[in-house]
């Protein structure tokens, strides 16, 4: 399965909920690849804390491979290559994880046909060596969209099932933003049109996760006044009316990831060991993330109405 | 109100997801088992709210509300519920529809033998007016529900099967409608017959003489009498009303009326069955079915033009009937000028059955039928007066006595011969209402809504909730089928009294609908304290004055900080003089106190002015 993650702005906080969509997903068994698309600024080895590579690597990653440097883009296991105790050595039961990072400087570049081919090969070898492939495309409208539409749109392509995350946080702003990266003018739905997918196919497999979200209801607001509570209560329904005006309301949206301390000041993985032992982390997190990991291969989650 | 609708809904809700949950998501039946009834009683637990209380929908999945979904998580999230709903409705609508496509109305279990002879499978068969109202309620509900719910829905097999529902939903209400309409009797007798005389030794209060009674009857039911000569439609055509020495009392029999004519319609019905009904009233059927015609023309139905062209004919036809059976009961119930026949406990019908919940269905009617005018204050303490009193009898408000006869009236509840039943073979049978409790909390709840004066709605409102601690009481405490109804006090803890009673839980949800519109409304504008808050607020504005004229604007961040906050303080309450008087005077209080502070240290400053 090929799952593309993509958000309306930056800082929404895709990279890191979905590698930890990725991690809850090889805990539980089946091979997952994480191919790190954010030409711009590649952030996935420091979430993985792969130290060598927070940067990018120097050559051989995946812009090299995508345009012809090199034949064979980097891999980097997280499960050895990992500088945090809590993920080296692969856990029991677990599947691989494996980081496809981009280069240092990398960039964005416009793609053409030679690159689409390319794209498509790399995707075609990743699905049969992989259970699970995560794409992290960067933020807004950018080539990268572009080309993982075209290269999906290709025949050869057409049996592997693909699924799109839009990450985007719980806000006025960011839900406009979001609806209009998707069905807006050149948004995803128009793109993938012009490069020959079904419309209706593809809205089909598109999944909104709304990050970093203030639950007015949760335990962790007990220090807030009831002034306050009640006026969060009230913001949240508007924003509930808002998005499903923009239809990205309940229907449409895969989860939500709670606002966590640990992922505002650092953004890492939540291992269980972080709710469990050393409790910097809410349980409520951990459990989103489980969520997330079980709707995204759960078919009656993607049915729809 | 300690009653708590929304919360006890909730609750209702969650009890019936927990319940459902070891049978795979829904298991139909319960105490009575399946009929066409009690399926339908089961899905309005859910769906009546959802339609009659805008948080608790579920036709949106996008504006579901959270704790709504909390509540059925059991059952599935925003999405699956609606789309369970969709299954369950389908799968109730083919149930109760047979081979010919005829929606099938019968009462089934819910029809009780008299004696040790079981019905007949052709009586169990037999059509009943309480399915004809469940029908409407429900069709109406299902037809609101999927308007909506289509208007989300985009995957194509998904859109037919809403719409083949919407489709069945309405077929069957139509049936229901000719259903009503052929069951509808007008019962004339004679002055001098022993009905006439009952009726008369009801309504005569103040022992006036015959004659005289008999004409003021006559002149108070000279409307009624009128427009039941228009009856052209279905049963309860008569000719000979017309006649002095007749009387006649009107409503609903238990089923369709023996020789009913047929209905000429171009909806889809199906095939109009033969009645066996006896023509004549039964007060119990009268109240059923004028509660759910209400709903064919409420601002909801007609809003959202859930009735089709010839749905609105008939609708106008059993609206002919209800504004006449309802004035007529209502114009018996407080007939004369002293006492009213309702005050004088219990109720007794024509054929000399007297009851208190006979006294309670009279209630319902008038209580409706006040809703509808302007009552005076007092009329309508008059029917809170009598919902007390039955309220005691029923030994709701009071503490039983030994082997208490009245308990009976819980349960097993009222029993209704049902004349007629004898001629599908088989012994006649009887039909037991035991819905007291939720029906008179039902009434309280709609009687205080319609009083203005505070302390007569404080009364009313106290009865309501101890009611309400009644129908707690009776809920299961324990095991699968936790809060909800009935677990009968000192009933034998046998497998068949442990399931729920959907006829009884539905009742209780009604019931908290109504309380939940009681609570939705306005606050009752006190006089008094409107002139208390009105005085107060006076003398904070001016106090308030007095303090800028002498604070200069150099006074420091701490004082203009406080100055700022009582101004805001005085311009809130000013905001809600209108409606809340007394949230106003406390925020008046509050920026006095705060002035005061000023004027008692600046007093220490320069001793006594």
């Amino acid at each position: 399965m090929l799952i593309f993650a993509t958000s309306d702005k930056g800082g929404t906080g895709r990279s890191v909920t979905s590698s930890n969509l990725l991690y809850r997903r090889a805990l539980k068994g089946g091979d997952t690849a994480y191919l790190d698309f954010d030409f711009g600024s590649p952030t996935a080895p420091a979430i993985f804390e792969i130290n060598d590579a927070v940067w990018g690597i120097k050559g051989g990653g995946l812009h090299s491979f995508l345009l012809g440097e090199v034949a064979e883009p980097r891999a980097l296991d997280v499960w050895y290559e990992s500088d945090r105790d809590a993920l080296r050595g692969q856990p029991a039961g677990a599947g691989r994880l494996v980081l496809y990072p981009g280069d240092v400087g990398g960039g964005e570049f416009p793609s053409d046909d030679v690159i689409v081919e390319r794209c498509t090969k790399l995707l075609m070898r990743m699905v049969e060596e992989y259970e699970f492939c995560l794409v992290d495309l960067s933020a807004g409208r950018s080539y990268a969209i572009d080309m993982v539409l075209a290269a999906t749109a290709d025949p050869k392509l057409a049996a592997v099932p693909c699924r799109w995350l839009v990450f985007h946080r719980w806000t006025r702003q960011h839900i406009i933003a979001a609806a209009d990266l998707v069905f807006g003018d050149r948004g995803i739905l128009d793109t993938g049109t012009v490069r020959g997918h079904d419309r209706e196919r593809l809205s089909n497999a598109i999944r909104f996760v709304r990050t970093a979200v203030v639950d007015p209801n949760s335990a962790e607001l007990a220090g807030l006044r009831a002034a306050q509570v009640a006026w969060l209560r009230d913001c949240n329904a508007a924003l509930q009316r808002l998005a499903g005006r923009h239809r990205i309301g309940r229907t449409a949206t895969l989860g939500s990831v709670p606002l966590d301390p640990v992922l505002q000041w650092r953004e890492q993985l939540i291992s269980d060991d972080d709710v469990a032992l050393t409790q910097i982390a809410n349980r409520a997190t951990a459990e989103a993330f489980d969520g997330l990991a079980e709707r995204l291969v759960d078919d009656a989650a993607w049915e729809g109405l | 109100m300690w009653i708590q609708p929304r919360q006890q809904l909730l609750e209702v809700w969650r009890a019936m997801a927990r319940s459902a949950v070891p049978a795979g998501g829904w298991s139909w039946g319960g105490r009575h088992g399946r009929n066409s009834i009690s399926d339908a009683e089961q899905l309005l637990c859910l769906l009546g709210p959802a339609t009659e209380i805008p948080s608790f929908k579920l036709d949106q999945p996008d504006e579901t509300a959270d704790d709504v979904l909390d509540a059925l998580a059991e059952l599935g999230d925003s999405v699956e519920i609606p789309r369970l709903l969709v299954r369950r409705l389908t799968e109730y609508f083919s149930t109760y529809t047979d081979d010919s496509k005829t929606p099938v109305f019968s009462g089934g279990t819910y029809f009780a033998a008299a004696s040790q002879v079981p019905p007949t499978a052709a009586q169990r068969a037999l059509d009943v007016v309480d399915s004809f109202s469940v029908a409407i309620r429900l069709s109406l509900a299902t037809i609101g529900f999927t308007r909506v719910f289509r208007t989300v829905v985009r995957r194509p097999d998904l859109v037919s099967e809403v719409d083949a529902l919407e489709s069945m939903a309405s077929r069957r209400l139509s049936a229901a409608m000719v259903g009503l309409l052929r069951s509808f009797s007008v019962d004339v007798f004679d002055v001098g017959s022993p009905e006439g005389q009952a009726l008369l030794e009801t309504v005569n209060q103040q022992g006036l003489p015959t004659r005289q009674v008999v004409e003021s009857l006559h002149r108070e039911l000279r409307q009624v009498k009128a427009g039941v000569r228009d009856i052209t439609l279905g049963s309860g055509q008569v000719t000979d009303i017309d006649n002095d020495n007749k009387l006649f009392q009107c409503g609903w029999s238990w089923g369709l009326v023996a020789n009913a004519p047929k209905v000429d319609t171009t909806a889809d019905v199906g095939e109009q069955r033969d009645g066996v009904a006896q023509s004549a009233p039964y007060l119990y059927f009268t109240v059923v079915a004028l509660d759910c015609i209400r709903n064919l023309f409420s601002e909801r139905t007609r809003l959202l033009g859930l009735l089709d062209e010839e749905q609105n004919r008939l609708s106008r036809s059993l609206q002919l009937r209800w504004d006449l059976t309802q004035s007529y009961w209502s114009k018996v119930g407080r007939f004369g000028s002293g006492r009213w026949p309702l005050e004088d406990l219990p109720w007794r019908t024509v054929d000399k059955v007297d009851s208190d919940y006979l006294s309670l269905l009279v209630t319902s009617i008038v209580v409706q039928d006040l809703t509808r005018g302007q009552p005076t204050e007092s009329e309508v303490q008059r029917v809170g007066e009598v919902l007390a009193e039955l309220a005691q009898r029923a030994r709701i408000t009071r503490r039983p006595l030994f082997n208490d006869p009245a308990l009976a009236l819980h349960s097993p509840g009222f029993r209704l011969a049902l004349e007629g039943t004898e001629a599908a073979g088989g012994e006649r049978l009887h039909w037991l209402v035991a819905d007291f409790s939720p029906l008179l909390l039902k009434q309280t709840v709609l009687v205080a809504q319609l009083l203005r004066h505070i302390e007569l709605r404080g009364q009313v409102v106290t009865l309501a909730d101890r009611t309400w601690e009644h129908l707690r009481a009776r809920r299961f405490t324990s095991g699968q089928y936790l809060h909800l109804w009935d677990q009968t006090p000192g009933a034998a803890a046998d497998q068949d009294v442990q399931l729920p009673s959907w006829y009884y839980t539905e009742r209780v949800v009604e019931s908290l609908i109504a309380a939940a519109g009681l609570v939705g409304t306005a606050p009752l504008r006190s006089q008094a304290l409107a002139g208390y808050a009105t005085d107060l607020l006076a003398e904070a504005d001016h106090l308030f004055d007095q303090e800028l004229l002498s604070v200069s604007a150099e006074a420091g961040p701490a004082m203009s900080a406080a100055l700022h906050g009582a101004r805001s303080t005085l311009r809130r309450a000013h905001e809600l003089m209108g409606n809340r008087p007394g949230t106003a005077a406390v925020l008046a209080a509050e920026v006095l106190r705060e002035l005061d502070r000023l004027a008692a240290a600046r007093q220490k400053a320069t001793g006594p002015a």
